[in-house]
């Protein structure tokens, strides 16, 4: 008698450990700060995609636990004991007719709400504004082409950071430099591919101002992981403002300071692929960056007012220290726009992750960028390469950077 | 009388020495291919000779003479067709590497052949179990690999015809060929009593016919148009003539169908002897094209006017290093007619200078659009 009442206490805690557990796990799934969370809709593609998960989640979670509760009832009800072996039957025709009614029948409830939601979220007809976004191992580069009626007179162009009008229709126009690529910006709609030699549409709008993360979801090569994106919507005003800025001409650096030696070793170095639009060589002509000579896919990042934005190596890293990041990530919408275009500033500049950056990009971000081995891809850097700078060198170049605002 | 290496030898003689007949005549008479053929053909006679006077220089036990008395294998071509094979590859070695890759397959083909036709004669005294063996052992490779040539070798006649014949009378040829080989099939399937030896009959007539017309054409070559352009190369790209006027050869079967399977960035347009340019998802016309350094875009353009015409995209210029020249960079779609449209596939890896933008513009028409590449 007291081994069965041990059995069935041991049997208990087991069940209660377990279904302690189960909880546990299930909760962990109800975290707050999860800026990739599907079901925090900023934008009304996104609230479509989430009204359809409402429908469908449920339904489907009812279905699941009914049927993996029922198999768990027949096999625990049904288990060998030594009995003969039933009777074996043909089938009951009704029960079967019923099992396929009855899914066919939710599957169309399911259907109908699927079907809608995917031919609104591809309407395009109502865009207000075009950003092309071309992916490339392993960041994200954004042109705007000329727009006049958004204030954009000449092309802009950045990276890492799509900046936006709050309430306005953007399409997206994806493509891809080399290898298949997958756009996704969780709060504001759903993932579409950027695939070479093809143009996708997506659509995105924000509600209110703010920042929203999101990342590459078609592997891509060694730093798929690392290929982040963040989407930064301002309100009409301050995207103007973000727009002049843009479109402001290039100043160098005045003579004899620190920051003009890292303009010169701006055009030594780092010309070889990035592009500072303006930028003039010794002799007055246009310093051309030649990525195509350099790197694999063809383009490197333009670095054009490289400060008015938060994130670089495909906003892997921050260029704002903690602090600063927070005072900008968590601004409320009223003061988002103004925190945001006041771009980075040498105090709140994250100078440990960009110097270790300038010092042995690769060692940041694995990047095939070992150049013994880059026979196949001709000699070319997939990403950017440790080019030995001295700690003299960077901090000139730090010093240059920061005049790009 | 002949034994089988002697077989060989003298079908190895009788190959080269017409191949050497055929080399001398049809490529050049002095040349070296023509000397090493007959080469062939002497020393392959020579041996023919001791393998004769020898007797394949076997040398039987009266077991085995009974035995091979038994066993004598019976008649094989294969033999010959492997000395075909030599021939050819001999013969390729000497002109072009496609008779010699042709040759090596023969060889491979007979010789495999033949080895399993010998293996399978030793394998019993029952010629019918005999036959068995040797069908399973290659039976699997052989149907597929006859109607691989077989097909391979009818395409190949079918082009040289077409290659040949003029456009026109290529397309009535190919209509009276089909409707004769369905009006056959036809009379085939609905008249039992045609089967069998009128079948043979027909598909032997068919296939000599084939060969006849298709060797003919191969001989005589491409028509005068094709082989022209394929030796000036006039469809490359350092051949475009990007004027206004027509160009005899790069505007020469333009093609006015478009595949929209790329995607494409920007459609321009001529209408009313206007300029304009429209992308997808502005709902405006617009007067710049943005495409992204290095990213192979492609823009489509569409000729509502009256007259042909083409898009020129102008890319600046560059200075030839060796003469200090500086030239034209750009490329041009085909002249397009009315209601036709082109596709121009760009890839630019820098971005134009305030010095030299790049543009599109058609020549005769007043306006352009601008290209930027950030």
């Amino acid at each position: 008698m007291d081994t069965v009442n041990n059995v069935k206490s041991s049997r208990r805690r087991f069940s209660t450990t377990v279904a302690g557990l189960t909880g546990l796990l299930f909760l962990a799934g109800c975290a707050t700060n999860a800026p990739q969370d599907t079901w925090q809709a900023k934008g009304p593609n996104a609230q479509k995609i989430s009204d359809l998960q409402w429908i469908v989640f449920p339904i489907a979670g009812v279905v699941g636990v009914l049927v993996l509760a029922l198999a768990g009832y027949i096999m625990f009800k049904y288990r060998d004991k030594g009995q003969p072996i039933p009777t074996q039957g043909h089938g009951k025709p009704t029960a079967e007719i019923i099992l396929t009614i009855v899914p066919a029948l939710i599957l169309t409830v399911v259907g109908v709400f699927t079907f809608r939601a995917i031919f609104e979220l591809a309407k395009t007809e109502d865009t207000e504004m075009i950003i092309n976004v071309t992916g490339q191992q392993w960041w994200w580069e954004y042109d705007y082409p000329v727009q006049t009626e958004l204030g954009i007179n000449t092309p802009i162009i950045s990276s890492g950071q799509l900046v936006m009008p709050v309430g306005t229709k953007v399409l997206l126009r994806e493509t891809s430099r080399d290898v298949i690529h997958s756009y996704w910006i969780p709060a504001l709609n759903g993932k579409k591919d950027a695939v070479p030699g093809r143009i996708h549409l997506l659509r995105l709008e924000a509600d209110k101002p703010g920042i929203f993360a999101g990342q590459c979801t078609e592997f891509c090569g060694l730093s798929h992981a690392n290929m982040r994106m963040e989407a930064v919507a301002l309100s009409k005003e301050d995207f103007a403002k973000w727009v002049a800025n843009q479109q402001k001409a290039y100043t160098s650096p005045a003579d004899g300071t620190l920051a003009k030696e890292g303009e010169t070793v701006f055009l030594n170095q780092c010309v070889r692929c990035h592009q500072v639009n303006g930028l003039k060589k010794a002799d007055g002509t246009p310093a051309l960056a030649a990525p195509d000579e350099n790197v694999y896919s063809g383009a490197a990042p333009n670095l054009s007012h490289l400060m008015s934005r938060n994130t670089f190596a495909g906003a892997m890293f921050d260029l704002l220290r903690k602090n600063c990041r927070s005072d900008v990530w968590d601004a409320t919408s009223e003061e988002f726009g103004a925190k945001y275009l006041a771009g980075v500033s040498e105090s709140c500049l994250n100078q440990t992750d960009l110097r270790a950056w300038l010092r042995n990009a690769p060692a940041m971000k694995p990047m095939y960028a070992d150049p013994t081995k880059l026979t196949k891809t001709g000699g070319k850097y997939r990403g950017m390469p440790n080019l030995g700078l001295t700690e003299d060198d960077i901090d000139k170049l730090v010093a240059y950077l920061l005049t790009l605002k | 009388m002949f034994t089988p290496s002697s077989k060989y030898f003298v079908g190895l003689t009788g190959i080269a020495l017409v191949s050497a007949i055929l080399y001398m005549f049809l490529i050049n008479p002095s040349d070296l291919g023509a000397i090493a053929l007959f080469g062939v053909a002497a020393s392959s006679a020579l041996v023919a000779g001791f393998t004769l006077f020898t007797r394949d220089g076997d040398a039987f036990t009266d077991e085995e003479a009974v035995a091979a008395a038994t066993y004598a294998p019976g008649a094989s071509i294969w033999p010959i067709v492997f000395a075909l094979g030599a021939a050819l590859v001999l013969t390729g070695l000497a002109t072009v590497p496609v008779v010699f890759i042709l040759g090596i397959g023969v060889l491979f083909g007979a010789g495999l052949e033949w080895t399993i036709q010998n293996w399978s004669q030793r394998a019993s005294a029952d010629t019918a179990f005999n036959s068995f063996v040797r069908e399973r052992a290659i039976g699997a490779l052989e149907y597929p690999g006859l109607a691989a040539v077989g097909l391979g070798v009818i395409a190949y006649l079918f082009s040289r015809v077409f290659l040949s014949l003029s456009k026109d009378a290529g397309t009535i040829f190919f209509i009276v060929v089909a409707a004769v080989i369905f009006a056959i099939g036809f009379l085939i399937a609905f008249k039992p009593a045609m089967r069998g030896k009128a079948t043979v009959l027909i598909a032997v007539a068919g296939a000599v016919a084939l060969l006849v017309i298709g060797g003919i054409a191969a001989l005589s070559g491409e028509r005068h148009e094709l082989a022209v352009a394929s030796e000036e190369d006039h469809y490359s790209a350092e051949h475009r003539e990007c004027e206004v006027e027509k160009s005899e050869h790069y505007d020469h079967h333009a093609n006015n169908q478009v595949s929209l399977r790329s995607a494409v960035t920007a459609t321009i347009f001529v209408e009313d002897g206007k300029l304009r340019a429209q992308a997808i998802g502005i709902k405006k016309d617009i007067d710049t094209i943005t495409i992204p350094r290095s990213l192979g875009t492609t823009v489509i353009f569409r000729n509502l006017d009256e007259t042909e015409h083409r898009l020129v995209v102008n890319l600046g210029s560059h200075t030839v290093a060796e003469t200090g020249v500086k030239e034209k960079v750009g490329t041009c779609t085909q002249l397009t007619g009315k209601k036709q449209e082109q596709a121009l596939t760009l890839t630019i890896p820098k971005p134009a200078t305030p010095e030299e933008p790049y543009f599109f513009e058609v020549p005769g028409i007043e306006g352009e659009i601008k290209l930027v590449v950030p």
